[in-house]
């Protein structure tokens, strides 16, 4: 073959895809394939839609659903905090190294432990209430991780105490990159600091921000299984206050026997996401148009 | 090359014919020995054995490294399970034919679903059949005419009371509360004191499973009634099956359960208990001798106070853990006498001394056990009239959507019994539907649980 052939490139690059191919490719399918059988072990006989039809007749899913979808509210909180952390640090105010470092550790400790600590200090008998209490502050004494009403948000609370520094960092990655000139020539102008962040930095920060967006979507919808585990007592508890999908499908796989269900729930979850990518690049295209 | 290493020219250090005719002879008799010393391990039978319970009874690894060491027979290589995978981890090895020879197996439905799947063999005619009964593995293990598990050690189920506290409240620590009225007196008078009286911790849900075992058999005249409550024969929106949840959401209206339930987990909450901070809970035997030694012998134990009509109301609740043999092993004649192994008197001292609790053979010698509170644990569970504990009938679905749920709900959501019971027979008929081809089987086990 002709070293400047149009299919050497994708030669190069065929043993990785074979690769990829093999590794999420076939689970892939088989995901797809044991979300239509009644799977007991390993296989099952086939059933059609009847799994699906059983998840979203279930009172317990859709709790799950509405659950991730409130998880979704932390994400405005989430860049707006690490924004004006972001063009903070970037002002470079005394210590402000040592402030950046402090803002990342969150995000460099794993779930589990962070989540286990914390867990710890929002025991109704725990640190927080007694500080609370010390303070004269008894009205906001709370049941954080065993009241019903409060667990999800004191979930959330713990999402974005970690998961604003990864946009803390993110974002003053992108300011370090700009061009200071304009900012100068703005603060020349007697821009104030606000009209410079609002006018001047933020609107080119806009890649970034998207792409935290939908980042931050993407861990509220697949990836807070870590958090609501040790926090709702490894069950999504109290009651169903903190079940999310991811924990729907651990117990259906686990718990309860039911791999089929499990696969039906990857399914529809995986649609999702891939719905959400794919939104996402075209609002890109459209605006790069 | 070094000069040290280099040879004498005089010959001197070097090897002469004889002796090196003697390492050679002393070389070809090591290989020879050798050789048949492999081919002997070669034919000594391996055992895998996944296992689990260190986690509940600490010492339990050291009896068995002890043990495995001593079992001449066969070579067990054992593996300690995550306590999350241990069914699941042992399906998908016997679903893809690569089962360990012996599995933990935890009581009911924890190990029936592996022998309604083809997972696990009989153990009646495989191990000694006087050791299999001797090992009191309990009514759960029995399916279609066969024993299908051997128990190992027991788990007594009481309900801890603080002595001391008892006594500050001015109540007689030698006769606690035994009707759901004595109850009801007994944690006002510790509410008065200023002691919080009922409860422990639910947050990671395991109290609220114990609740439904102490409760709902007070309204059972049998085992079997349990599983007739998930096929459908039995409802729990009839008050009797659901008063459990009523006489809970009795005590959370009185007050009588700790600020702190819902935020703690069950050992925790134990601890509380323990510790002179609460009046009752629910616990579990293995725990007692060294909560016995911590309050120097103040934790009574009681079964939970009577409020149901059924036949098992007010009797203590034991459970039993197990281990069972694989029906894709290889090795099963080897895996069953390493079983009966175990049932050895010699073995079962040495369970004892290592772990400080009670093998469940009845070959024990149990004279050796003298702390006051496991021994009278001990006479009036283990040795007493007990029934075994009906949350191992529960189907995985009902436990973790409803058994948990009710009970959390309950103590933190305001849920009320009535609704818990709503709740729970729409779970059971969820699961139905999820498992149209467990119903079958679980109306068989049912009918000969209920048989007797």
């Amino acid at each position: 073959m002709r070293r400047n052939s149009p299919l050497v490139p994708y030669l190069f690059v065929l043993p990785l895809i074979c690769l990829l191919a093999f590794v999420f490719g076939l689970s892939l399918i088989r995901l797809v394939e044991f979300s239509f059988k009644q799977v007991r072990g390993i296989d099952g006989p086939w059933i059609g839609l009847r799994n699906y039809e059983l998840v979203l007749g279930q009172p317990l899913f859709w709790e799950s659903v509405i659950h991730n979808l409130k998880l979704f509210l932390t994400i405005p909180v989430m860049v707006m905090v690490a924004l004006v952390l972001a063009l903070l640090l970037y002002e470079r105010l005394p210590g402000w190294r040592i402030h950046r470092t402090i803002l990342f550790l969150p995000y460099i400790l794993a779930i589990p432990i962070i989540a286990v600590v914390m867990k710890e200090m929002f025991q109704f008998s725990g640190p927080v209430n007694a500080v609370l209490t010390a303070l004269s502050l008894d009205f906001m004494v709370l049941d954080w991780i065993g009241s019903a009403d409060v667990a999800l948000w004191t979930v959330m609370g713990l999402i974005v105490w970690r998961e604003t520094a990864l946009g803390v960092i993110l974002f003053l990655s992108r300011l370090m990159a700009l061009d200071e000139s304009l900012i100068e020539a703005a603060r020349l102008d007697g821009a104030s600091w606000r009209q410079r962040a609002w006018h001047v930095l933020i609107p080119q920060m806009r890649g970034v921000i998207e792409f935290f967006v939908v980042i931050s979507a993407i861990t509220m919808l697949s990836a807070v299984f870590a958090y609501v585990y040790v926090i709702g007592g490894g069950r999504g508890g109290p009651g169903t206050a903190t079940m999310v999908i991811e924990l729907y499908i651990f117990n259906a796989l686990i718990r309860t026997s039911l791999p089929g269900i499990a696969a039906a729930v990857s399914v529809l979850l995986f649609a999702v996401s891939l719905l959400l990518i794919w939104a996402l690049f075209r609002v890109r295209r459209r605006e790069e148009a | 090359m070094t000069t040290t290493a280099r040879r004498s020219p005089t010959g001197a250090g070097m090897m002469d014919r004889r002796r090196l005719l003697q390492a050679g002879a002393g070389l070809g008799a090591l290989t020879l020995t050798g050789g048949l010393a492999g081919r002997a391990l070669a034919q000594t039978p391996t055992l895998d054995m996944w296992w689990w319970g260190e986690q509940e009874l600490p010492g339990l690894q050291a009896y068995l490294d002890k043990a495995i060491a001593a079992f001449t027979e066969a070579q067990v290589t054992p593996m300690l399970q995550d306590t999350a995978v241990v069914i699941s981890q042992f399906q998908t090895a016997a679903a893809a034919g690569e089962p360990p020879d012996l599995q933990y197996l935890w009581n009911g439905i924890y190990h029936m679903e592996s022998v309604w799947l083809g997972y696990l063999a009989h153990l009646d005619g495989l191990m000694d059949d006087g050791l299999l009964a001797a090992s009191n593995h309990g009514p759960l293990s029995r399916f279609d005419g066969h024993v299908w598990r051997m128990g190992w050690y027991p788990l007594p189920m009481p309900w801890y009371y603080n002595k001391d506290l008892f006594d500050k409240a001015g109540l007689n620590a030698d006769a606690p509360p035994a009707t759901w009225d004595e109850l009801l007196a007994a944690c006002e008078a510790l509410k008065t004191a200023g002691v919080e009286p009922f409860g422990g911790g639910v947050q990671d849900g395991y109290w609220a499973e114990w609740y439904i075992t102490h409760g709902l058999s007070q309204n059972l005249d049998s085992v079997g009634d349990a599983v007739n409550l998930f096929i459908g024969d039995l409802d729990f929106r009839e008050p009797r099956y659901h008063q459990h949840w009523v006489k809970l959401q009795e005590l959370r209206d009185a007050g009588f359960l700790n600020k702190d339930m819902a935020s703690l987990g069950l050992y925790p909450g134990i601890d509380l208990c323990v510790n002179g901070q609460l009046g009752i809970c629910s616990s579990i035997g293995t725990r007692l001798p060294a909560d016995a030694k911590t309050t120097n012998g103040r934790i009574g134990c009681m079964v939970l106070p009577v409020f149901g009509q059924g036949a098992l109301a007010g009797r203590p609740v034991v459970d039993m853990q197990g281990m069972g043999i694989a029906a894709g092993s290889e090795a099963k004649e080897a895996a069953a006498s390493f079983l009966n192994f175990l049932n050895q008197p010699a073995q079962l001292a040495s369970f004892w001394e290592a772990t400080g609790w009670i093998p469940a053979a009845s070959g024990f010698d149990d004279s050796v056990i003298t702390d006051a509170s496991v021994k009278d644990l001990w006479t009036r569970w283990g040795k007493g009239d007990p029934i075994t504990n009906i949350t191992n009938l529960m189907p995985g679905q009902f436990y973790e959507q409803a058994a948990i749920p009710t009970g959390q709900n309950i103590i933190t959501a305001g849920m009320s019994g009535e609704e818990a019971g709503e709740l729970a027979a729409r779970v059971a008929q969820e699961w139905r539907d999820f498992n149209p081809d467990l119903v079958e089987k679980y109306q068989q086990w049912a009918s000969e649980l209920s048989a007797g």
